[in-house]
């Protein structure tokens, strides 16, 4: 198992398109994804690729995550989301 | 060869093959299987999505290049159908507790909706709807039943259906819709309007066509006469394709009169505007004067969640640009009655035509409506922009629509926004009791726009909605010229600007009597310019005015259009 944790730093959070993308990254791994919000006491980790799951969470801009994998790929899974939430899904 | 009747709401001649539309209804029940048989449901479950993403696909590809932005609701629809949770779900129901899998389907993509509909964020609450469509669209298939919408249509056909909704018309493919037939719907009703600015021949009100016709059937649609001609003869069919191209040929000499000048014979100046309800680009704005009525409810009805204040002002920022310095007169939004917003949760009204609609659910949503005038007034810096309540009713209905455009200004100068602070802010004229006041309603707005639709629905008491009651709908009565004379006079003696944006100020002879009243602006769609220019070109003013003071004074509608036609046909 492997985590890092960050903020959402785009406009419009983990919505819409950035929420899409998200999903379509973790899909290519083949650990298991999932995104947690930290802010939340009652959230539970959701399925990173699950779109459903995702958008169900309402991870406005400023909301703090924590991603995490476990598996094969989980390193790599988790640096890839994290650079892409870094990356403010080219937002600007 | 059978023959239905229909209320012909927009002219044309078409001949085709039919295609039944039938908005496909869920019918599920919980049942289960007997064990062993879990593989065998299970591959039914995968197959179905295999095929709703084919369909999918199919539209996405279809759209991708003319309409990119409807094409991204489809793409979410892929992204919905390829849920991984949902997939988990459907698994767990089918091979846990032997689930039939249309009910595994229904149960976790209804879940599913659900905890998305809780969310706070109302960008992601309207997603369940897109949940709900996915669900529908695998249920379907299930059931072995095949795709039928309007947005894909491969040949050109005559559309036959119960209603159309506002959603239905707007993923319509208009290349291939050669007309339209309704079971239900009036003269003024969405599917009408929107038929006429599309320029697509429909007939409305005739009963059970879903039932009489089936798909492929041919048939001979008159929407001249309002008649629909099953299985024609050999004879039938060359007597209407000769009508056709008469009809085409008299359409073409009307237009000539488009881009002339409007004057009546003894040479008064009239304007025509236009009514828009996109930010399409139209050739008809050239033939304009202005736009009366830029209705705004496309932009609520065409996105997935509540339009954001900037996705408004884009849309108001292409209109203002489309009418190419012309003043552009914007309705605020107008929705209740026979429009909902499938983001926005309304009670169900008994009345709805008399209920919470128009400015009176915008009031009662004060945040909704700020964001609209935000937008409006931000747009009212680019170009000549002016804003129009609908449905008003009194003195408190125009002071309380005032006094929200005040407070949106003032949030705009604090920020520092630009605006119009000389923005113009007028009325909708469609409730008889304003009617009635026009004298002092003109005192404390700008302007007014009067609503023949709604005002005919309210004076006469009839539901426009409903075709058992279309003959009692009658927009040429003399009460209806009588309440617009009185109406255009206030108006005119306050030096106030009025015009007419309802459905009678394109109908060439409403136009010639309403003229004769006073009316000198009138706002219609674009199908109706030419005729309505070339109509009052044969009269003087004076002729005209003893043509409404006789309309004014006959007995009965009926009595009214005899004459009024008689008149013009002696001209013509």
């Amino acid at each position: 198992m492997y985590t890092k944790k960050t903020e959402l730093k785009n406009a419009s959070g983990l919505h819409a398109r950035p929420a899409s993308e998200f999903v379509a990254l973790a899909k290519k791994f083949e650990s298991k994804v999932t995104v947690q919000r930290l802010d939340d006491e009652a959230a539970l980790p959701a399925n990173a690729k699950s779109i459903i799951k995702i958008l169900a969470q309402g991870m406005a801009v400023g909301t703090p995550i924590e991603i995490a994998a476990d598996g094969p790929d989980e390193v790599e899974a988790v640096e890839k989301l994290y650079d892409l939430v870094e990356s403010k899904f080219g937002e600007d | 060869m059978r023959i239905l009747k229909g209320n012909p709401v927009s002219r044309g001649i078409a001949l085709g093959k039919v295609y039944i539309y039938k908005a496909f209804k869920a019918d599920v029940h919980e049942s289960y299987f007997e064990a062993g048989k879990e593989d065998e449901y299970f591959e039914k479950y995968e197959d179905a999505v295999r095929t709703a993403e084919k369909e999918l696909e199919n539209i996405i590809d279809s759209m991708s290049v003319e309409s990119p932005e409807k094409a991204k609701i489809f793409t979410a629809h892929v992204e919905i159908l390829m849920d991984e949770e949902v997939a988990e779900g459907v698994k767990e129901m089918i091979y846990d507790n032997r689930t039939m899998p249309d009910y595994a389907v229904d149960e976790v993509y209804t879940d599913f909706a659900n905890l998305l509909e809780k969310a706070k964020d109302p960008l992601i609450a309207a997603r369940a709807a897109d949940l709900r469509d996915v669900r529908n669209r695998v249920l379907r298939i299930l059931k072995g039943e095949k795709e039928s919408n309007l947005s894909s249509l491969r040949d050109s056909v005559i559309v036959v259906a119960h209603d159309l909704l506002p959603s239905d018309t707007a993923t319509m493919d208009r290349e291939h819709v050669m007309g339209i037939i309704t079971e239900v719907g009036g003269a003024t009703s969405h599917t009408a309007i929107i038929a006429r600015s599309y320029k697509i021949p429909a007939l409305l009100g005739v009963s059970d066509a879903t039932e009489i016709m089936k798909n492929g059937d041919n048939v001979i649609m008159d929407a001249l006469t309002g008649k629909v001609l099953l299985d024609p003869e050999k004879e039938t069919i060359k007597e209407y394709q000769e009508k056709l191209v008469e009809y085409i040929k008299e359409e073409r000499e009307t237009s000539q009169y488009l881009d002339k000048i409007p004057l009546v014979a003894s040479g008064e100046r009239f304007s025509i505007g236009l009514n828009v309800g996109s930010t399409d680009p139209d050739e008809s704005f050239k033939y304009v004067d202005f736009v009366g009525l830029f209705r705004t409810e496309f932009v609520y009805m065409n996105s997935e969640h509540m339009p954001t204040e900037q996705e408004q002002f884009d849309s108001y920022k292409k209109v203002l640009a489309n009418a190419m310095g012309n003043p552009v007169t914007l309705r605020t939004l107008d929705i209740g009655g026979d429009k909902t917003l499938r983001y926005l949760a309304l009670p169900k009204e008994d009345n709805p035509f008399l209920g919470n609609r128009a400015l009176r659910l915008c009031l009662d949503h004060p945040e909704m409506f700020k964001t609209q005038l935000r937008a409006a007034l931000r747009a009212s810096a680019l170009g000549p922009l002016q804003i129009m309540f609908p449905m008003v009713g009194t003195m408190d209905d125009i002071r309380a629509g005032k006094a929200a455009v005040e407070e949106a200004k003032q949030e705009l100068r604090k920020q520092g926004i630009a605006f119009d602070e000389k923005i113009n802010v007028g009325i909708m004229i469609e409730i008889p009791s304003i009617a009635m006041i026009a004298d002092m309603a003109a005192k404390e707005v700008d302007f007014a726009s009067v609503g023949t639709n709604d005002l005919t629905q309210y004076l006469h008491a009839v539901d426009r909605m409903n075709p058992a009651i279309t003959e009692y709908f009658q927009s040429m009565s003399p009460s209806m010229f009588r309440i617009l004379g009185r109406i255009f006079a206030e108006f005119n003696k306050a030096g106030k600007p009025v015009s007419v944006c309802g459905e009678l100020a394109g109908d060439h002879l409403g136009a010639l009597v309403m003229f004769g009243l006073g009316l000198r602006k009138f706002s219609m769609n674009s199908a109706n310019i030419a005729r309505v220019k070339r109509t009052l070109s044969l009269f003087t003013l004076e002729e005209a005015e003893n043509i409404a003071k006789t309309a004014q004074n006959l007995a009965t509608e009926a009595d009214v259009i005899a004459y009024v036609k008689a008149e013009v046909d002696k001209r013509s």
